[in-house]
């Protein structure tokens, strides 16, 4: 188990690693030097050159990166071209309002879809083709097009929820989940189709195993069968859907926050691609890896460790 | 915006009744190639089709019949409904949204195909070598899991970041992060088909590995290539609309799905109609290879449910009361007797699967059941305990146990009859056991529910009832998993399992077939032990006619869902009146001793017939070397003459009569083996 973990822990280091030199690389590559998207049009080229020999943007490859590493394993991402902000405390602000959208979106995702997946594969007969209909029609709607339709629905036919923007939790943690309801049901409706079928599947296999019989033949009453014995065969597959579930998630965040005007990390990355703010780009993609990966391999130990065959290796 | 394609999973078929009677033939099946009738029995299929279709042709003829330019502006309609002038209504710039819309088709169907070409042949190459050559598995593999770690979104947009909003280059770095997903999916059929027979053979006729993954793999997997290319299409247009739609689309003047849904958005509290053209057609679009996907993607019957669904059990308790209506309570109710009178088993509504099978089982009395596979034992067997799979049922007859008929009997009241008076054991120990939980958590929750007793109580319970059945060290066992003990131990603890509600008939399918020579003679052994012991009376499913000899009191032959022979089991094994049994008696090399063991054992020719083929003379007529024009008459089960024996053959007293044997068929001499004396020497 030990050896497990810690193989587990070199291959996700390893991959933000690759992931730090491919954002390096990508940052690299994007049109315009520092100096030219920091001073903006109409700035002389001696100054731009200024600026790109502060930055060291002409030293080699290497250099900058390992510069560049060094840096971000202390905490210090650089600073932004275009408004001269530190990205670690931007990132620092915005990360809060993705992970709680991102973690709610999946919450809730998991408490709808393993509901629905449950009573499909349970229930049979029409229960089951309902919520396939539904599950097929919620993964063919784009999430930012359900989204509108809920800030139509909720925010400007009634206004239950507020159509836009963030509230801290710290200033208000009513507000906070107001602010939150719209975004997180937005993402939790794909979410929870895919787990929903994830689920079903997998209850459907646990109900096919022969050691269901031998709950039966034992006068094992139907509950204890299916939310005991069916359920905890079908967690694994679950869980890793789950795992799956949030990385996506954490990418739609983008959209969601986009939709709803909030200042997380997926506003972050669209606003810096679009302005070309190449260290923001470069830590924004950094942080949103080691917070996926971090996660995923959470999720990952906690599969291992409802698998009994697992566990006792 | 999901970038991160999981193995999608398949919406599996409902599990159906056929694959319970042959739980062998529908593995291979699982590599059909494509198949064009199965995309169209579907309607969701026929409709994905018809849709996608209408808008590649009408994207690319939009050009001739569309009513307006992409850019044409009417300043009389802005933000218009639909009108006769502008069918789905105009944008903020007065733009028809009709024209906008399938002008856009095109690209966006374009530009996802693009993705769906590079994921799907990327992954599919990756699947492929790394099953061909295994030593490559290990590293594609954990490249593989990298990239479905990744945070896609983000790092698509960092590309974006980098080489602008190219539309293609961009969807076909996609399909590149994609093509993890779909080498995950495809990697575990590729190395099923890898090691498949015929891929060996062609291995040793030295056909190269190239080859192999070309002529023998490739083809095995096109229907999940096919399956696959439909989802990752529909997740292609949803992230590129995704992309559109933040702003990442194709440039300005140039209309996109994503980018009119964007535009739309602005729109919410005065138009709200805007979003809905668009949005539908982007969703049906979606739908529809979704639809394709799934009408292609559905598994071939793989399993069955050995819990009936919900719905499925409200209907058994209807067809239960009605079967109670007919049933008749006439026997003489005998404590631990179990009479079982003219059953019969079928897929509902479809084909039998045993018919009109009568036996007794007296208390402390052990029947074998004994058959080739696909004689309907094991049906027969499980509906003792009304367990049979989802989708089949008892459909007549009465099994009647201490007077009260279980043919007919509910759910519920099944339940009270299950563990408590009637237990099963079951072929596959490993199997039979949940692999979730310890051993001791399963026998001591059946011991408190079986006999109502309390927590400390059940566990000295669940210690002697281990060592009841021949374990020694019971309290390291209690502890493992099932995974942790072998499978005579595992039978060991099913058997205690069975045991712990005290039950008067033990049902045991096939308990030693699965477990080695050795440890087939102790389970034996401790099975006629506990009968001694305790009373209890077996049905014994067996097609071992030494397992039959060892421990059976009575017999019954059961051919094709029919009892074909009945009575005690010196008598059939001594004086066998069916040609079934002296043909099964022929073939078992143990049933000869050594003294008179024949050069050649007998088979019997052919295969036992599929319950849809039956004929409604003997069932056994196709096979039997005494056959004759009075077999192709139903035949009726009649006394045997020795003791309470019934035999099922018109030429029964015929045979026993001219004293005939079963005899080993000839074999064509080119393929005898010659044998010289002096080569032996």
């Amino acid at each position: 188990m030990a050896l497990f973990i810690t193989k587990r822990l070199l291959m996700a280091l390893a991959t933000v690693l690759v992931v730090a030199v491919l954002a390096f690389l990508l940052v690299h590559a994007m049109p315009g030097s520092p100096g030219a998207v920091s001073l903006g049009a109409g700035a002389s080229q001696e100054a731009i050159d200024e600026v790109n020999g502060r930055l060291g943007w002409n030293d080699p490859l290497l250099a900058q990166f390992f510069r560049w590493l060094g840096d971000a394993v202390q905490g210090n991402l650089g600073t932004s071209l275009i408004d001269g902000r530190s990205v670690s405390a931007d990132l620092g602000n915005r990360l809060p309002v993705t992970a709680s959208l991102a973690a709610g979106a999946t919450v809730l995702s998991a408490i709808l879809g393993i509901g629905l997946g449950v009573s499909a594969a349970v229930r049979g007969g029409l229960v089951d083709r309902i919520v396939g209909g539904i599950c097929g029609l919620a993964v063919a709607l784009p999430a930012f097009w359900i989204g509108i339709i809920f800030v139509y629905l909720f925010a400007v036919q009634s206004s239950v929820f507020p159509a836009t923007g963030y509230v801290p939790f710290e200033v208000s943690p009513q507000d906070w989940g107001m602010s939150l309801a719209l975004p997180v049901i937005t993402l939790a409706v794909g979410g929870a189709a895919f787990i929903a079928r994830q689920t079903r599947a997998s209850m459907l296999e646990a109900l096919q195993q022969e050691h269901i019989r031998t709950l039966r033949a034992t006068a094992t009453p139907t509950w204890k069968i299916l939310y005991i014995h069916a359920l905890r065969y079908a967690s694994l597959p679950i869980v890793a859907g789950i795992a799956l579930q949030f990385i996506g998630l954490f990418g739609g965040s983008v959209i969601a926050e986009q939709l709803f005007a909030m200042p997380g990390l997926g506003q972050a990355v669209q606003t810096s691609v679009s302005t070309h703010d190449a260290p923001a780009v470069q830590g924004v993609v950094v942080i949103a890896t080691v917070v996926v990966v971090a996660v995923n391999l959470v999720l990952e130990l906690a599969t291992k460790f409802l698998d009994p065959k697992l566990r006792a290796s | 915006m999901i970038p991160n394609v999981a193995p999608a999973p398949a919406d599996s078929a409902p599990a159906t009744a056929a694959a319970a009677v042959q739980p062998k033939s529908g593995q291979r099946a699982a590599f059909s190639k494509i198949s064009a009738s199965r995309l169209f029995a579907s309607p969701g299929g026929v409709a994905g089709v018809v849709w996608l279709a209408a808008l590649v042709v009408a994207s690319l003829t939009a050009q001739w019949w569309l009513p307006y330019k992409t850019e044409d502006q009417d300043f009389t309609a802005v933000l218009s409904g639909p009108t006769a002038a502008h069918w789905l209504g105009t944008d903020e710039l007065g733009r028809d949204l009709l024209s906008r819309i399938f002008a856009a088709a095109a690209g966006t169907l374009g530009t996802s195909l693009i993705t769906v070409i590079v994921g799907v042949v990327l992954g599919t190459a990756l699947a492929m070598v790394a099953a061909g050559r295994g030593q490559t598995e290990g590293g594609i593999s954990r490249v593989t899991e990298v990239m479905m770690s990744l945070p896609g979104t983000v790092i698509i947009l960092a590309v974006i970041g980098a080489v602008g909003t190219n539309i293609p280059l961009i969807m076909a770095i996609l399909g590149v992060l994609i093509s993890a997903g779909i080498y995950r999916v495809m990697l575990g059929q590729a190395k099923s088909l890898q090691s498949q027979l015929y891929v060996d053979a062609a291995k040793v006729d030295g056909v190269s590995t190239l080859g192999i993954s070309l002529r023998h793999v490739l083809p095995g997997l096109t229907n999940t290539i096919v399956v696959q290319s439909a989802l990752i299409f529909a997740v292609g247009m949803l992230i590129q609309a995704g992309l559109a739609f933040i702003g990442f689309g194709p440039p300005i003047p140039q209309p996109s799905w994503g980018g009119m849904i964007q535009g739309a958005s602005q729109h919410v509290y005065d138009a709200p109609w805007l979003m809905v053209p668009t949005g539908a057609v982007l969703a049906l679009t979606v739908l529809a290879a979704n639809a394709i996907g799934s009408a292609l993607g559905k598994a071939p019957n793989t399993g069955v449910s050995h819990l009936p669904s919900a719905a499925a059990r409200g209907q058994r308790s209807v067809a239960a009361g009605a079967a109670a209506s007919v049933a008749e309570a006439g026997a003489i109710p005998a404590k631990g007797h179990l009479s079982v009178r003219g059953l019969s088993v079928g897929v509902d509504g479809g084909t039998p699967l045993v018919t009109d099978v009568s036996f007794d089982v007296g208390p402390g009395t052990v029947l074998g059941l004994v058959g080739e596979s696909g004689c309907g034992k094991t049906m027969t067997a499980l509906s003792l305990l009304g367990l049979l799979p989802a989708g089949v049922s008892a459909t007549g007859g009465q099994i009647l146990w201490n007077g009260k008929n279980l043919a007919a009997a509910t759910e519920r009241e099944m339940e009270g009859i299950r563990g408590r008076d009637i237990a099963l054991i079951s072929q596959e120990p490993m199997r039979a056991l949940d692999p979730m939980f310890t051993v001791g958590y399963q026998l001591t929750a059946a011991i408190r529910r079986l006999r109502k007793v309390g927590k400390a109580e059940a566990h000295a319970e669940a210690l002697s009832l281990l060592e009841k059945v021949g374990i020694v060290d019971a309290k390291r066992i209690l502890k493992t998993y099932p995974h942790q003990i072998s499978g005579g131990m595992a039978q060991r603890v099913a058997i205690a399992l069975a045991l712990s509600g005290r039950p008067r008939l033990l049902v045991a399918d096939e308990p030693t077939t699965a477990l080695d020579v050795t440890v087939q003679a102790e389970i034996l052994s401790l099975l006629r032990s506990l009968v001694k012991d305790t009373g209890m009376s077996v049905v014994m499913v067996t097609h071992d006619l030494g397992v039959v000899a060892d421990i059976c009191d009575n017999v019954a032959v059961m051919y094709a869902g029919q009892v074909v022979e009945s009575g005690g089991t010196a008598n059939i094994l001594d004086n066998p009146r069916h040609p079934y049994t002296l043909a099964l008696l022929a073939a078992d090399p143990h049933a000869n001793t050594a003294a008179d063991m024949p050069e050649r054992l007998a088979t019997i020719s052919g295969q036992v017939p599929q319950p849809k083929d039956w004929p409604t003379g003997c069932r056994f007529m196709a096979r039997c070397q005494f056959a004759g024009s009075a077999c192709a008459a139903p035949v009726p089960l009649l006394p045997s003459g020795s003791e309470d024996g019934v035999v099922r053959c018109v030429k029964a007293d015929e045979l026993a009569v001219e004293g005939l044997e079963w005899l080993a068929t000839e074999v064509p001499t080119h393929r005898v083996l010659k044998i010289v004396e002096k080569d032996l020497a």
